[in-house]
């Protein structure tokens, strides 16, 4: 897309008493700044300003909406109010919080408390580059995703579902909190009428049925997104997409590769989680936590001489097919 | 119960899909629903989302987990959403009432029963033979009927229906079944979107080819295709039968057996119609607002 993005407000512009900072992210939904009030507290600020849909020249206050786009642009503005609602009733630790909405610019603005810290999927990038045997520690990615579950069963007993967790979406604070993010995509309004926002999903952590439209959603979706950030933090890269692992399934393969490393309860709650069948999944974050959190002594099998080389053939035949199409230029599934 | 199910929609090239389509099943039962909003009058995507709240509701409440009797339930729950969607109307203040067909199936015991009012259709297939489909209650078709062997003229138009849900007149409704069902039966529920670009001959041999997960995007496809830029909406659910002691599934089908009683799953999706229907002028964004700000002092309270 040739879209030139809509320009963000420029440090010190004030908005609804806020003084802006500077910008920390943008998104699909609009922009996020880092702001402070009159005393001196630091807010982030998240403005609705749909890049698809809107644009603003630089320096300017006030976006420009075609009158054509005009429609879809107040329904996205339903969905952002939609996600102001439902933080608004939550208050979890684990839950970013919206303290203040307010309309202004001929806009609406959202402001949540500010996290100072780095993002989960940061971590891994740093863990991961140590090129140790693990990326994190058992310990760790049990109380760490331990926390993020409380928080996830309070946002599912409000009947909302997060549906785009991520790595990037949880965020470690600096005194070692951890925080769900960004709930822009939990609602799937905007996808309505199909043509411009699909409902957003991350490949390799959205569930197979995020990607087929009206059907159905649940709990279970968020915690397919939960195994597949366990997954991250155990590999150190997010797993294969959901689409790629109805043709072929490696997960259980590369999952096997880590027995000996993690618990074989770890493993094992990984696969279950990230279960293609929605039923089969843990179906709701309770029976998950259970799970998760159960004491007693972990078991760890290591791979046995045989499974080793079994797994090396796997990984040579699947090369030379992979060789052997290019070479021959086919395809085994036509597609 | 176990069967392969595979559902989809899609716009063409209108400006709105007005189709709705899902299913619920519980352990001993399944519904298959699909309504095609009426253009011609208002807001018929409103009364095929109620047509489909209303009877799945209905559904989640007798099938305990078995419906007692199928084709009761059927009439009572179509004739719930007729009266579901004037209500609607009158509580609207609309001066003409939306207006939708309906489609829908019941499966259960391995007998399948089935009802529809206007000319969304339901097919069933067993090895390649159209063993029955639904008649539309179109003038085009109840005149093909009535005269079976004359052809009639093209420009008889397939689009007018003399019955439908929403409208002040009663609907006419046809029940059908109970039809035992057997291993690999596939059983098709379409709006006019699909059958009016295929023909029934097409329709029943490609839907035999391939497993539904396959053959249902590919008839939608074509469907689509052979329509043009033009095409109305095309909206297909489909599901292929397996018999309780028949070989496994390759094809990663919905076991009911794993869910216990008194569980639940739907695929139709609420709450469209609180939330999505007025627009959103300056007064509903201040009130927005005002609320969100009122549940944001709330949470504060009780957290200090």
């Amino acid at each position: 897309m040739s879209k030139v993005k809509p320009s963000a407000l420029p440090p010190d512009t004030m908005i609804g008493g806020y003084r802006v900072i500077r910008k920390v992210a943008a998104g699909g939904f609009g922009v996020v700044y880092l702001a402070a009030d009159q005393s001196g507290q630091q807010y982030a600020i998240k403005e609705y300003l749909p890049a698809s849909l809107a644009s603003r020249a630089p320096g300017a206050l006030l976006p420009q909406v075609a009158p054509e786009k005009l429609s879809l642009y107040r329904l996205g503005l339903k969905s952002f109010f939609e996600e102001g609602r439902a933080l608004a009733q939550i208050s979890h630790p684990s839950v970013v919080t919206v303290m203040n909405f307010f309309r202004e610019n001929e806009t609406v603005y959202m402001v949540m408390n500010y996290l100072e810290g780095a993002s989960l999927q940061d971590f891994i990038i740093t863990a991961r580059d140590l090129k140790q045997s693990k990326v994190f520690r058992e310990s760790t990615i049990r109380s760490l995703f331990d926390e993020i579950l409380r928080g996830l069963r309070i946002v599912h007993q409000h009947k909302m579902l997060h549906l785009d967790i991520k790595p990037a979406n949880i965020f470690i604070t600096d005194d070692n909190k951890s925080v769900l993010i960004d709930f822009g995509a939990a609602r799937e309004v905007l996808s309505k009428e199909g043509n411009f926002v699909r409902p957003m999903y991350t490949p390799g952590f959205a569930a197979p049925e995020m990607y087929r439209r009206d059907a159905s959603m649940g709990p279970w979706t968020d915690i397919y997104a939960i195994g597949a950030c366990i997954y991250a933090c155990m590999q150190g890269y997010p797993p294969n997409e959901a689409p790629q692992r109805l043709e072929k399934d490696r997960i259980a393969t590369a999952l096997s590769r880590l027995r000996g490393v993690y618990s074989d309860n770890l493993i094992e709650v990984v696969e279950w989680c990230m279960s293609l069948d929605p039923l089969s999944r843990p179906q709701s974050v309770f029976a998950l936590q259970k799970e998760l959190t159960r004491e007693g002594e972990r078991r760890y099998t290591k791979l046995t001489v045989a499974e080793k080389v079994r797994l090396q053939l796997d990984t040579m035949v699947s090369d030379t097919k992979k060789s052997v199409q290019k070479v021959t230029g086919m395809s085994v599934k036509a597609k | 119960m176990k069967f392969s199910v595979f559902q989809v929609s899609r716009k063409g090239g209108r400006d709105a899909n007005e189709d709705r389509m899902g299913y619920c099943y519980t352990r001993e039962s399944v519904i298959f629903l699909l309504a095609d909003g009426m253009g011609g009058h208002p807001q018929g995507e409103v009364a095929a989302q109620l047509a489909l709240q209303v009877i799945s509701a209905m559904f989640q409440k007798e099938a305990q987990p078995e419906l007692p009797d199928v084709g009761a339930f059927l009439t009572s729950a179509v004739m719930a959403a007729h009266r579901q969607i004037l209500r609607y109307s009158i509580e609207k203040d609309m001066l003409d009432s939306p207006r939708t067909t309906i489609v829908a199936a019941v499966v259960q015991g391995g007998l399948v029963s089935w009802i529809h009012c206007g000319d969304s259709r339901l097919y069933l297939v067993r090895q390649e033979e159209l063993l029955a489909r639904t008649r539309d209650h179109s003038f085009l078709e109840q005149q093909m009927a009535a005269a079976a062997g004359l052809s009639f003229p093209e420009r008889v138009n397939r689009n007018i229906l003399f019955t439908c849900l929403g409208s002040p007149a009663r609907p006419v409704l046809d029940l059908t079944g109970p039809v035992a069902l057997q291993q690999g039966d596939r059983l098709m529920l379409c709006s006019d979107g699909l059958w009016g670009s295929l023909s029934d001959a097409d329709i029943a041999y490609q839907l035999s080819q391939k497993p539904v997960s396959e053959s249902v995007p590919d008839l939608v496809e074509s469907a689509l295709r052979k329509a043009g830029d033009g095409s109305d909406n095309v909206t297909v659910i489909a599901m292929e039968w397996e018999t309780p002691d028949g070989f496994e599934s390759t094809q990663g089908g919905i076991s009911t057996n794993s869910i216990n009683d008194g569980v639940f799953a739907s695929t139709v999706q609420s709450g469209w119609l609180d939330s999505s229907l007025e627009d959103l002028d300056d007064d509903a964004i201040e009130r927005s607002i005002a609320e969100i700000n009122e549940a944001i002092r709330r949470s504060a309270l009780k957290k200090a």
